[in-house]
């Protein structure tokens, strides 16, 4: 009986320690996030979001800042996307990372919070995908190189720098992927547009302006 | 070259054949490489800077359905070995392959499934999907090149 209980105690003393550790480890990245849901998407750990807060659609991308149709998406569609429903305050723009690609893409998208933590996340994240390379993992997008477009754009290269080796957004990118898997998204770039009544819809690929306007349109 | 050609083509069946390859691999490729997209809209969409890889997809596609259904044709009518219909299925095969599980709608299915070999491929196919594409249009351009001239010899033979 007694060892019995001293078996019970043991374990229930495992469960709660156990607790507090997950607890404790998610709360440093949780920390000063409000949770954020678009629709049936939780957005909290993903990027700030761009354009009006209570704009009445919100557009969600799932990327790699290894991908080249992300990249084509980036370069070709965004800025005509942006000039019609996010300058104009009709949507709001959020990034989420599927970093998948290869083993610089999670660093990557990693930097980018890094990056946030100073107030330059957007300016990061453009900076990558002006900068992408066409081979995955050639190192153009290595610990090194992000640590310079950090530089480059006047970060605090030290306080970046530690964020960065720290792996203090690991937790947080992986959620991310978690996010992306449970919305069934199976490539970058996936995008999902909500609306005002919630509906939402998915877009594969980095389609073309035309397939946004219709979408968007519908929902206004 | 063109009597080669004549020759296969004057029946039918191969025309068909042709038609339906180069069909399906254009439609599938255009679709896998997302030139064309099927959902919510059918749309087709070449965006700046992937012009070339268009193109390749095009001469890739013309290239199969000219060498399959000529091979075809080479073991229904002379019976012999199937080499050169192996080696023209699998370079349509590999320039198929080259990038169309990329970033695009399968790429994280595609780890997902096969973990690290699957990420391994995928940046590999993702990274030379270009050169990949114009050595499978070089292997189709031999294999076509070494099946006309095979079929002249042993039609004169015959």
């Amino acid at each position: 009986m007694n060892k019995k209980g001293i078996l019970i105690g043991i374990i229930v003393s495992i469960v709660i320690i156990s607790v507090i550790v997950v607890y404790s480890s998610s709360s440093v990245e949780t920390e000063n996030l409000d949770v954020r849901t678009h629709g049936m998407i939780s957005t909290t750990m993903g990027s700030p979001i761009l354009g009006n807060t209570s704009a009445q659609i919100t557009i969600v991308e799932f990327g790699d800042y290894q991908c080249h149709q992300c990249y084509n998406w980036f370069h070709n569609t965004k800025s005509t996307v942006f000039q019609n429903y996010v300058d104009t305050g009709k949507a709001n723009f959020v990034f989420m990372d599927l970093a998948f690609l290869g083993r610089d893409s999670p660093k990557a998208a990693q930097a980018s919070y890094c990056a946030e933590d100073q107030g330059k996340y957007w300016e990061y994240h453009n900076q990558l995908y002006t900068a992408q390379e066409s081979q995955i993992d050639n190192g153009w997008a290595n610990s090194e190189r992000l640590k310079a477009f950090a530089f480059s754009l006047g970060l605090d290269v030290e306080l970046f720098d530690s964020c960065l080796d720290s792996g203090k957004y690991t937790k947080r990118v992986q959620y991310n992927i978690a996010e992306a898997k449970k919305l069934g998204a199976n490539g970058t770039p996936t995008f999902f547009i909500i609306g005002p009544d919630g509906q939402q819809q998915k877009l594969v690929g980095a389609q073309p302006y035309s397939v946004f306007k219709q979408v968007l349109d519908s929902m206004i | 070259m063109v009597q080669t050609l004549k020759l296969v083509f004057s029946n039918h069946f191969y025309i068909v054949l042709s038609v339906v390859i180069f069909t399906s691999m254009l439609i599938g490729l255009l679709i896998l490489s997302e030139y064309v997209f099927l959902d919510p809209y059918i749309v087709g969409h070449i965006s700046q800077g992937t012009e070339f890889g268009f193109v390749l997809i095009v001469i890739l596609s013309i290239l199969s359905a000219l060498v399959i259904p000529m091979n075809v044709y080479r073991i229904n009518t002379l019976k012999k070995s199937k080499g050169k219909m192996g080696g023209s299925v699998f370079s349509s095969f590999i320039g198929s392959v080259a990038g169309a599980c990329s970033c695009g709608p399968v790429g994280f299915a595609v780890v997902s499934t096969f973990g690290s070999v699957g990420a391994t491929t995928l940046a590999f196919l993702t990274s030379f999907e270009l050169p990949i594409r114009i050595g499978a249009i070089a292997l189709l351009a031999f294999t076509y090149y070494a099946t006309v001239k095979s079929l002249k010899i042993e039609c004169k033979i015959r």
